[in-house]
Protein backbone atom coordinates (compact mmCIF):
# COMPACT_ATOMS: atom_id res chain seq x y z
CA UNK A 1 0.00 0.00 0.00
CA UNK A 2 1.12 3.63 -1.10
CA UNK A 3 1.43 5.12 2.69
CA UNK A 4 2.34 8.41 0.94
CA UNK A 5 -1.50 9.56 0.71
CA UNK A 6 -2.32 12.74 -0.25
CA UNK A 7 -5.77 14.22 -0.29
CA UNK A 8 -7.43 15.19 -3.62
CA UNK A 9 -7.51 19.16 -4.40
CA UNK A 10 -11.27 19.05 -3.38
CA UNK A 11 -12.16 15.99 -1.46
CA UNK A 12 -15.73 16.81 -2.27
CA UNK A 13 -15.25 15.73 -5.55
CA UNK A 14 -14.65 11.79 -4.51
CA UNK A 15 -17.99 10.37 -4.56
CA UNK A 16 -18.20 8.04 -1.32
CA UNK A 17 -18.00 4.58 -1.60
CA UNK A 18 -21.26 3.36 -1.38
CA UNK A 19 -24.24 5.28 -1.23
CA UNK A 20 -24.37 6.53 1.92
CA UNK A 21 -27.72 5.04 3.93
CA UNK A 22 -26.92 7.24 7.14
CA UNK A 23 -30.20 8.86 6.42
CA UNK A 24 -31.65 5.68 7.30
CA UNK A 25 -30.40 4.76 10.21
CA UNK A 26 -32.51 3.58 13.04
CA UNK A 27 -35.35 4.14 10.49
CA UNK A 28 -38.19 0.98 10.11
CA UNK A 29 -37.34 -0.19 6.54
CA UNK A 30 -38.45 -3.21 4.36
CA UNK A 31 -35.90 -5.07 2.52
CA UNK A 32 -36.87 -7.15 -0.22
CA UNK A 33 -34.93 -10.10 -0.91
CA UNK A 34 -33.71 -11.57 -4.12
CA UNK A 35 -35.19 -14.86 -3.00
CA UNK A 36 -38.48 -12.58 -2.86
CA UNK A 37 -38.99 -12.54 1.25
CA UNK A 38 -39.53 -9.19 2.89
CA UNK A 39 -38.20 -8.64 6.23
CA UNK A 40 -38.90 -6.03 7.85
CA UNK A 41 -36.18 -4.09 10.85
CA UNK A 42 -34.32 -1.20 11.97
CA UNK A 43 -31.27 -0.58 10.03
CA UNK A 44 -28.16 -0.33 12.85
CA UNK A 45 -25.16 -0.62 10.13
CA UNK A 46 -24.48 -1.24 6.36
CA UNK A 47 -21.47 -1.00 4.46
CA UNK A 48 -20.58 -0.46 1.20
CA UNK A 49 -21.77 -3.53 -0.27
CA UNK A 50 -25.41 -2.87 1.38
CA UNK A 51 -24.46 -5.54 3.67
CA UNK A 52 -27.26 -4.75 6.32
CA UNK A 53 -27.76 -5.13 10.36
CA UNK A 54 -31.22 -5.00 11.07
CA UNK A 55 -32.47 -5.31 15.13
CA UNK A 56 -36.02 -6.49 15.86
CA UNK A 57 -36.57 -7.96 12.75
CA UNK A 58 -39.56 -10.11 11.56
CA UNK A 59 -39.96 -11.35 7.92
CA UNK A 60 -43.11 -10.44 6.43
CA UNK A 61 -45.48 -12.93 4.17
CA UNK A 62 -48.24 -11.43 2.37
CA UNK A 63 -50.71 -14.48 0.43
CA UNK A 64 -53.18 -12.61 -1.56
CA UNK A 65 -55.22 -10.70 0.97
CA UNK A 66 -53.55 -11.46 4.57
CA UNK A 67 -50.20 -11.32 5.97
CA UNK A 68 -48.41 -12.51 9.33
CA UNK A 69 -45.24 -11.48 10.91
CA UNK A 70 -42.47 -13.84 11.96
CA UNK A 71 -40.18 -12.84 14.28
CA UNK A 72 -36.49 -13.28 13.25
CA UNK A 73 -34.50 -10.86 15.98
CA UNK A 74 -31.16 -9.50 15.09
CA UNK A 75 -30.11 -9.93 11.21
CA UNK A 76 -27.36 -9.51 8.93
CA UNK A 77 -28.22 -9.30 5.44
CA UNK A 78 -25.22 -10.00 2.92
CA UNK A 79 -25.40 -7.01 0.59
CA UNK A 80 -25.95 -9.11 -2.67
CA UNK A 81 -29.07 -10.60 -1.65
CA UNK A 82 -30.14 -7.23 -1.50
CA UNK A 83 -33.30 -6.31 -4.07
CA UNK A 84 -34.11 -2.89 -2.35
CA UNK A 85 -34.68 -1.03 1.04
CA UNK A 86 -38.05 0.25 1.25
CA UNK A 87 -38.93 3.30 3.90
CA UNK A 88 -41.98 2.90 5.46
CA UNK A 89 -44.92 5.30 5.21
CA UNK A 90 -45.91 4.93 8.95
CA UNK A 91 -49.60 6.26 7.83
CA UNK A 92 -49.83 2.81 4.92
CA UNK A 93 -48.86 0.50 7.82
CA UNK A 94 -49.28 -2.23 8.07
CA UNK A 95 -50.21 -2.48 4.26
CA UNK A 96 -54.01 -1.21 3.47
CA UNK A 97 -56.32 -4.03 2.54
CA UNK A 98 -54.63 -7.00 4.35
CA UNK A 99 -55.70 -8.97 7.28
CA UNK A 100 -53.31 -9.90 9.98
CA UNK A 101 -53.70 -13.93 10.32
CA UNK A 102 -51.29 -16.14 12.36
CA UNK A 103 -48.09 -17.59 11.30
CA UNK A 104 -49.70 -20.96 11.01
CA UNK A 105 -52.28 -19.53 9.04
CA UNK A 106 -50.07 -18.07 6.38
CA UNK A 107 -47.44 -20.98 6.55
CA UNK A 108 -50.53 -23.05 5.23
CA UNK A 109 -52.04 -20.46 2.36
CA UNK A 110 -48.59 -20.21 1.32
CA UNK A 111 -47.84 -24.08 0.91
CA UNK A 112 -51.40 -23.65 -0.94
CA UNK A 113 -50.49 -21.48 -3.09
CA UNK A 114 -47.05 -23.27 -3.79
CA UNK A 115 -48.75 -26.90 -4.53
CA UNK A 116 -50.89 -24.63 -7.17
CA UNK A 117 -47.74 -23.08 -8.42
CA UNK A 118 -46.19 -26.73 -8.31
CA UNK A 119 -49.32 -28.33 -10.65
CA UNK A 120 -48.70 -25.84 -13.31
CA UNK A 121 -44.75 -26.99 -12.63
CA UNK A 122 -45.49 -30.43 -13.35
CA UNK A 123 -47.83 -30.02 -16.30
CA UNK A 124 -45.28 -27.80 -18.09
CA UNK A 125 -42.45 -30.33 -17.48
CA UNK A 126 -44.78 -33.21 -18.58
CA UNK A 127 -45.16 -31.75 -21.46
CA UNK A 128 -41.42 -31.19 -21.77
CA UNK A 129 -40.71 -34.83 -20.77
CA UNK A 130 -43.13 -36.01 -23.47
CA UNK A 131 -41.29 -33.39 -26.18
CA UNK A 132 -38.12 -35.41 -25.34
CA UNK A 133 -39.78 -39.17 -26.08
CA UNK A 134 -40.41 -38.16 -29.86
CA UNK B 1 -1.99 10.01 -32.93
CA UNK B 2 -4.36 11.34 -35.59
CA UNK B 3 -7.82 11.74 -34.41
CA UNK B 4 -9.36 10.06 -37.37
CA UNK B 5 -6.98 7.50 -37.38
CA UNK B 6 -7.74 6.90 -33.88
CA UNK B 7 -11.11 6.32 -34.73
CA UNK B 8 -11.51 3.80 -37.36
CA UNK B 9 -8.71 1.49 -35.82
CA UNK B 10 -10.36 -1.47 -34.69
CA UNK B 11 -7.93 -3.58 -31.93
CA UNK B 12 -9.87 -4.72 -29.44
CA UNK B 13 -14.20 -5.70 -29.33
CA UNK B 14 -15.37 -2.80 -27.86
CA UNK B 15 -13.65 -0.62 -30.75
CA UNK B 16 -16.41 -1.70 -32.99
CA UNK B 17 -19.09 -0.70 -30.57
CA UNK B 18 -17.28 3.04 -30.40
CA UNK B 19 -17.86 2.42 -34.40
CA UNK B 20 -21.88 1.92 -34.05
CA UNK B 21 -22.18 5.14 -31.84
CA UNK B 22 -25.85 7.41 -33.31
CA UNK B 23 -26.50 4.31 -35.41
CA UNK B 24 -28.77 1.67 -34.64
CA UNK B 25 -28.00 -1.62 -33.47
CA UNK B 26 -29.42 -4.83 -32.07
CA UNK B 27 -28.82 -5.94 -28.36
CA UNK B 28 -29.31 -9.48 -27.35
CA UNK B 29 -30.28 -9.64 -23.30
CA UNK B 30 -30.64 -12.21 -21.02
CA UNK B 31 -34.28 -13.87 -19.85
CA UNK B 32 -35.06 -14.20 -23.90
CA UNK B 33 -35.04 -10.06 -24.36
CA UNK B 34 -33.74 -8.31 -27.59
CA UNK B 35 -33.30 -4.27 -27.87
CA UNK B 36 -33.31 -2.53 -31.03
CA UNK B 37 -32.28 1.07 -30.56
CA UNK B 38 -29.48 4.07 -31.19
CA UNK B 39 -26.62 3.78 -29.39
CA UNK B 40 -25.74 6.91 -28.13
CA UNK B 41 -23.49 6.03 -24.57
CA UNK B 42 -21.55 2.82 -23.56
CA UNK B 43 -18.89 2.39 -21.25
CA UNK B 44 -16.54 -0.74 -20.36
CA UNK B 45 -18.67 -3.16 -18.68
CA UNK B 46 -21.45 -2.55 -22.11
CA UNK B 47 -23.83 -0.39 -20.25
CA UNK B 48 -25.63 1.36 -22.72
CA UNK B 49 -28.04 4.37 -23.35
CA UNK B 50 -30.28 3.33 -26.49
CA UNK B 51 -32.85 5.56 -27.74
CA UNK B 52 -36.04 5.08 -29.56
CA UNK B 53 -36.11 1.73 -28.65
CA UNK B 54 -37.76 -1.16 -29.39
CA UNK B 55 -37.76 -4.30 -26.72
CA UNK B 56 -39.24 -7.36 -27.95
CA UNK B 57 -39.89 -10.14 -25.00
CA UNK B 58 -39.95 -13.45 -25.84
CA UNK B 59 -41.88 -16.49 -23.68
CA UNK B 60 -43.13 -19.87 -23.78
CA UNK B 61 -46.18 -20.37 -22.35
CA UNK B 62 -47.63 -23.94 -22.31
CA UNK B 63 -51.77 -24.37 -22.70
CA UNK B 64 -53.10 -26.19 -19.38
CA UNK B 65 -55.47 -27.91 -21.58
CA UNK B 66 -54.37 -28.99 -24.60
CA UNK B 67 -50.45 -28.62 -23.95
CA UNK B 68 -49.93 -26.74 -26.65
CA UNK B 69 -46.83 -24.15 -26.94
CA UNK B 70 -47.75 -20.96 -26.96
CA UNK B 71 -44.71 -18.48 -27.65
CA UNK B 72 -45.30 -15.07 -27.20
CA UNK B 73 -43.39 -12.23 -27.87
CA UNK B 74 -44.38 -8.96 -26.55
CA UNK B 75 -43.40 -5.50 -28.01
CA UNK B 76 -43.11 -1.95 -26.79
CA UNK B 77 -41.30 1.07 -27.55
CA UNK B 78 -39.29 3.11 -25.02
CA UNK B 79 -37.87 6.56 -25.83
CA UNK B 80 -34.74 6.42 -24.09
CA UNK B 81 -33.54 3.29 -21.95
CA UNK B 82 -29.92 2.88 -19.90
CA UNK B 83 -29.38 -0.96 -19.98
CA UNK B 84 -26.95 -1.79 -17.00
CA UNK B 85 -24.60 -4.23 -18.84
CA UNK B 86 -24.22 -7.47 -17.01
CA UNK B 87 -27.56 -8.31 -18.84
CA UNK B 88 -26.13 -8.20 -22.35
CA UNK B 89 -25.41 -10.97 -23.79
CA UNK B 90 -24.36 -9.48 -27.42
CA UNK B 91 -24.37 -6.47 -29.53
CA UNK B 92 -24.44 -6.96 -32.79
CA UNK B 93 -23.35 -3.06 -35.05
CA UNK B 94 -25.72 -1.58 -37.29
CA UNK B 95 -28.69 -2.65 -39.06
CA UNK B 96 -28.14 -1.88 -43.04
CA UNK B 97 -31.77 -2.29 -43.78
CA UNK C 1 -17.66 6.91 -14.09
CA UNK C 2 -19.50 7.69 -17.18
CA UNK C 3 -23.11 6.72 -16.39
CA UNK C 4 -22.14 7.48 -12.44
CA UNK C 5 -21.77 11.25 -13.80
CA UNK C 6 -24.90 10.96 -16.35
CA UNK C 7 -27.28 9.89 -13.81
CA UNK C 8 -26.61 12.59 -11.34
CA UNK C 9 -27.78 14.62 -13.95
CA UNK C 10 -30.67 13.40 -13.31
CA UNK C 11 -31.21 14.38 -9.58
CA UNK C 12 -34.95 15.57 -9.04
CA UNK C 13 -36.11 14.16 -12.45
CA UNK C 14 -38.58 11.42 -12.66
CA UNK C 15 -37.45 8.08 -14.04
CA UNK C 16 -38.40 4.57 -14.27
CA UNK C 17 -36.45 2.09 -12.80
CA UNK C 18 -36.96 -1.76 -13.97
CA UNK C 19 -35.65 -4.59 -11.93
CA UNK C 20 -34.04 -8.39 -12.71
CA UNK C 21 -36.98 -9.42 -11.16
CA UNK C 22 -39.73 -7.59 -13.83
CA UNK C 23 -40.78 -4.80 -9.99
CA UNK C 24 -40.94 -1.63 -11.78
CA UNK C 25 -40.66 1.34 -10.08
CA UNK C 26 -41.24 4.99 -11.09
CA UNK C 27 -40.20 8.12 -9.02
CA UNK C 28 -38.15 11.08 -8.86
CA UNK C 29 -34.03 10.18 -8.42
CA UNK C 30 -32.56 11.48 -5.39
CA UNK C 31 -29.36 10.26 -5.39
CA UNK C 32 -26.76 8.11 -7.46
CA UNK C 33 -23.53 6.54 -6.47
CA UNK C 34 -20.52 4.58 -8.33
CA UNK C 35 -22.25 1.70 -8.26
CA UNK C 36 -25.26 3.34 -9.68
CA UNK C 37 -27.27 2.25 -6.43
CA UNK C 38 -30.21 4.68 -6.73
CA UNK C 39 -32.47 5.94 -4.17
CA UNK C 40 -35.89 7.30 -5.29
CA UNK C 41 -38.53 9.46 -3.54
CA UNK C 42 -42.29 9.53 -3.83
CA UNK C 43 -42.43 6.36 -5.21
CA UNK C 44 -45.20 4.29 -7.40
CA UNK C 45 -45.04 0.70 -8.24
CA UNK C 46 -46.21 -0.26 -11.72
CA UNK C 47 -48.48 -3.04 -11.29
CA UNK C 48 -48.74 -2.48 -7.84
CA UNK C 49 -51.63 -4.91 -7.12
CA UNK C 50 -48.69 -7.93 -8.22
CA UNK C 51 -46.52 -6.18 -5.09
CA UNK C 52 -48.50 -5.55 -2.24
CA UNK C 53 -45.87 -5.09 0.39
CA UNK C 54 -44.45 -2.26 -1.41
CA UNK C 55 -47.50 -0.26 -1.21
CA UNK C 56 -46.69 1.03 2.48
CA UNK C 57 -42.99 2.26 0.84
CA UNK C 58 -42.38 5.68 -0.12
CA UNK C 59 -39.25 5.82 -1.18
CA UNK C 60 -36.17 3.00 -1.83
CA UNK C 61 -32.77 2.42 -2.38
CA UNK C 62 -32.14 -0.24 -5.08
CA UNK C 63 -29.27 -2.15 -5.11
CA UNK C 64 -27.43 -1.38 -8.75
CA UNK C 65 -26.61 -4.54 -9.03
CA UNK C 66 -30.34 -5.70 -9.58
CA UNK C 67 -30.97 -2.99 -11.98
CA UNK C 68 -32.35 -4.55 -15.58
CA UNK C 69 -33.06 -0.71 -17.41
CA UNK C 70 -34.11 2.57 -16.35
CA UNK C 71 -36.23 4.54 -18.36
CA UNK C 72 -35.63 7.98 -19.05
CA UNK C 73 -37.25 10.78 -19.31
CA UNK C 74 -36.54 12.71 -23.15
CA UNK C 75 -35.47 15.93 -22.36
CA UNK C 76 -32.96 15.76 -20.75
CA UNK C 77 -31.11 13.06 -22.92
CA UNK C 78 -28.49 15.51 -24.92
CA UNK C 79 -27.22 12.72 -27.06
CA UNK C 80 -24.01 14.93 -28.70
CA UNK C 81 -23.27 15.07 -24.94
CA UNK C 82 -23.23 11.66 -24.47
CA UNK C 83 -21.54 10.52 -27.70
CA UNK C 84 -18.59 13.10 -26.66
CA UNK C 85 -18.37 11.64 -23.00
CA UNK C 86 -18.41 8.05 -24.76
CA UNK C 87 -15.51 9.15 -26.93
CA UNK C 88 -13.42 10.05 -24.47
CA UNK C 89 -14.02 7.50 -21.75
CA UNK C 90 -13.58 5.12 -24.50
CA UNK C 91 -10.09 6.54 -25.05
CA UNK C 92 -9.43 5.49 -21.31
CA UNK C 93 -10.71 8.62 -19.93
Amino acid sequence: MDENITLPPNIEDIPPPGLALVEELDKLLLVQLRDGRKIIGTLRSFDQFANLVLSDSKERIIVAEQYAEIPLGLHVVRGENVVLLGELDAAREPPPGLQLVSEAAIKQAQRAEREADKLKGTLRSRFFDFLDDI
Amino acid sequence: MAATEEDNTVREPLDLIRLSLDERVYVKLKGERELRGKLHAYDQHLNMILGDVEETVTSVEIDDETFEEIIKTNKRMVPYLFVRGDGVILVSPPLRS
Amino acid sequence: MLFYSYFKTLVGKEVTVELKNNLAITGTLHSVDQYLNIKLNNIRVVDERKYPHMLSVRACFVRGSVVRYVQLPPGSVDVELLHDATRREARGG
